[in-house]
């Protein structure tokens, strides 16, 4: 098929100028060289060669067999990539083995419902050694609303590397242990701090150099997307515009890079026929970013997670809860006693001691 | 920023400023084309001013790894101190004291105790680091009430007793009462100008580390009808990002005192009332706050109950709403002469 120049992503005063002098279709400019398009079109010859870069650069992609995978090549490279588990087996399964690689998710939920939880437990399972069936993968956490506290996450490592050491069997495992302690669960993570939205754009911009650098990375998490767009915004056409170019950016980081990328998201209220309900923020058009969309809720006093929005796995409602070690299953009820004393995090003797004589003073 | 200090051919920052391309927000905030439109600049001219940007604004916050800010490599990112309350069972409840970045919301109803613990930290803020404090000053923002001096001052002649730990020589030479700035606010735009202009300065001088809002709620809830909550919500935000970029780029803490509002709407508890099915009351001013806050506390009068460690009055309880590093817990504490104390010992009981 023809491609017209007016459909290339070029200047717009470069577009006139090569149309006006004659160039209709893409193909029309493939064999010139530089210097003779610069003459015949008028146009400086920095940009005829930005334009027949552009040209080529484009035959070039659709030439290349990168450009067409058939459904079975997609289907093995996307069961090749696996998944992040969040070590609630419940949530897990719903979501088809844990969160996608290669894919965008958003999380939404009320403030202290469990977002930067969820966020943070997977940026320590992502560097679940392989033979446990993780990715043995590095992480980039995006923190905007200065919610990411590193004592937090040294709980939640440390949980895992227990976990993973009370698991372990053969030598292997043994040895991958080794290299998963909490050090380097630690070094392994890498933060970056954004105060507004400029600095997210700049830091999204430039991201895609940070992942060329270091290609073990699997995870990226932005908490939160709605805090630095939510306020400074007169002009929201404008906000909707950069959310969108946003959106374009993470989706073409994820599949380049084979990473997950997940943007956790607040929620609310939306008054409409005399009821108000709870609903993501950001807008309508906000909805199409992300492939998937989780959004945790409250009900009562126990936390669901629901599968909202998903191309391949049916809608659902899980339970889970937080304990100290993390993002947990909901232990049923014959054991609820246990699950009463792990939702206290070991911070020192005192909390826990506080804890226990208020339990027995109780019964 | 500035854009004729980027590291780039001066034709090309020529044509940028002649665009009228002033600051980075201007520059990030347009796509490719409508740059090459606006500068006549080639596409690849283009690209390296979006990534000189990029960068210029990047310096300010590096990458680092969790290790680094777990060892204190970088103090201004994480801090891990914490300030201290001033006694030990509230410390182990918040798990070493109040966080220094971010904003710490104290809700209760009227006469639960939320201005005392506000008082109480103004003092303990002056301590020096090895007893928990930040070794400088405090301001207060009324917007309520007039500030309850004469308790400051009883307050301060009982330090002794409340921080024991801190040599008597120490205290002495820390001038409590003279690092506290007290500031009136009785409209939003009179809060404004304080939080927005001379907050910063005393920030700045190094004068203050600590900021406290009593209460964040007055204001908010008197100034706007009821069919305004859009317009509030606009407001509330802005005030909300003004406190969280000052506690971020001088690392110091912000208390919040808030009120509370009665639950009227039982079929609406499910959603907004974050797990506290048989909880009356809830923290005013809604999601769009809730959404602010790092720190979420809530302080009770316990009617009824008796008197813990034999102290007198009313006991309360301190409940820990949310928080991303703290599970939900609570613990009996009780207002004394010399402050507020919290409780080890039985009645500590988890929230549910």
């Amino acid at each position: 098929m023809q491609r017209t120049v007016s459909s290339l992503p070029i200047a717009p005063p470069v577009k006139v100028k090569l149309i006006s002098s004659g160039f209709q279709y893409v193909a029309d400019l493939c064999d010139l060289r530089p210097l003779q398009l610069s003459k015949e079109a008028g146009i400086s010859q920095q940009e005829a060669v930005d334009v027949l870069q552009e040209v080529r650069g484009k035959r070039d992609q659709g030439v290349a067999p990168g450009g067409g995978l058939t459904a079975l090549e997609l289907f093995e490279k996307e069961q090749g990539l696996g998944s992040i588990v969040t070590f609630c087996s419940a949530l897990d399964s719903v979501l088809g083995g844990g969160l996608p690689v290669g894919k965008t998710s958003e999380v939404c939920g009320a403030p202290g419902v469990g977002k930067t939880q969820l966020c943070i437990q997977l940026a320590v399972d992502v560097q679940i050694p392989l033979c446990f069936g993780g990715l043995g993968g590095h992480a980039v956490y995006i923190d905007t609303e200065g919610s990411f506290l590193v004592q937090r996450v040294v709980d939640m490592a440390e949980a895992a590397v227990k976990h993973c050491s009370l698991l372990a069997e053969d030598t292997e495992q043994r040895e991958a242990l080794k290299g998963f302690t909490l050090e380097t669960i630690l070094s392994n993570l890498f933060l970056f701090r954004c105060h507004d939205y400029v600095e997210l754009l700049a830091e999204i911009y430039l991201l895609p150099d940070f992942l060329a650098q270091h290609p073990e990375v699997r995870l990226v998490v932005i908490d939160s997307i709605a805090f630095p767009f939510r306020h400074d915004f007169e002009d929201l056409s404008q906000r909707t515009r950069l959310l969108n170019g946003l959106a374009q950016q993470l989706i073409q980081m994820a599949t380049q890079h084979n990473i997950a990328v997940v943007l956790t998201n607040q929620m609310t209220t939306k008054v409409g026929n005399g009821q108000s309900k709870l609903v993501p923020a950001l807008g309508e058009s906000w909805g199409h970013a992300a492939t998937q969309r989780l959004i945790l809720h409250w009900e009562g006093q126990q936390r669901l997670a629901s599968l909202y929005k998903s191309p391949s796995h049916p809608e659902a409602t899980v339970p889970y809860q937080i304990t100290g070690e993390g993002f947990r299953d909901v232990i049923t009820t014959d054991c609820l006693n246990v699950s009463a004393d792990s939702s206290a995090i070991p911070s020192g003797n005192a909390c826990k001691r506080l804890r226990l004589e208020g339990d027995n003073s109780h019964i | 920023m500035d854009i004729g200090h980027l590291e780039l051919n001066p034709r090309i920052i020529n044509a940028v400023k002649k665009a009228n391309l002033r600051s980075a927000r201007d520059i990030l905030s347009l796509s490719d084309s409508d740059l090459q439109r606006l500068t006549h600049l080639s596409a690849s001219n283009v690209r390296s001013v979006r990534s000189a940007v990029a960068l210029a604004c990047r310096s300010r916050s590096p990458a680092v790894t969790a290790l680094q800010l777990y060892r204190g490599e970088r103090p201004a990112l994480e801090p891990g101190h914490k300030l201290t309350t001033g006694c030990p069972a509230l410390d182990s409840l918040l798990r070493g004291g109040v966080s220094l970045t971010g904003i710490t919301e104290l809700a209760g109803e009227s006469g639960a105790g939320k201005t005392q613990l506000g008082l109480q930290l103004c003092l303990t803020v002056q301590y020096p680091r090895e007893y928990g404090g930040l070794s400088s000053g405090a301001v207060f923002i009324c917007t309520e009430d007039s500030f309850p001096i004469k308790r400051l001052r009883q307050l301060i002649t009982l330090q002794s007793r409340l921080k024991a730990d801190c040599p008597e020589d120490q205290r002495r030479r820390i001038p409590f009462s003279d690092n506290i700035y007290v500031e009136h606010a009785a409209d939003l735009g009179a809060l404004q100008t304080c939080i927005s202009q001379r907050v910063p300065i005393l920030l700045s001088q190094g004068l203050v580390r600590l900021v406290v809002v009593d209460s964040v709620a007055a204001l908010f809830r008197c100034e706007f009808r009821p069919e305004e909550t859009v317009e509030r919500a606009r407001h509330l935000l802005a005030f909300a990002s003004t406190l969280h970029r000052l506690s971020h780029s001088f690392c110091a803490p912000v208390l919040c005192i808030n009120q509370v509002t009665d639950v009227v709407d039982p079929s609406g508890l499910a959603v907004s009332n974050m797990g506290l099915a048989e909880t009356k009351v809830l923290p005013a001013l809604g999601m769009a706050w809730a959404n602010q806050v790092l720190v979420r506390l809530m302080l009770r009068r316990m009617e009824g109950h008796k008197s813990v460690d034999g102290w007198s009055g009313t006991p309360r309880k301190l409940e820990v709403l949310l928080a991303p590093h703290l599970p939900r817990t609570s613990c009996l504490c009780s207002i004394v002469e010399e402050g507020v104390r919290g409780s080890f010992t039985p009645g500590s009981t988890p929230l549910d």
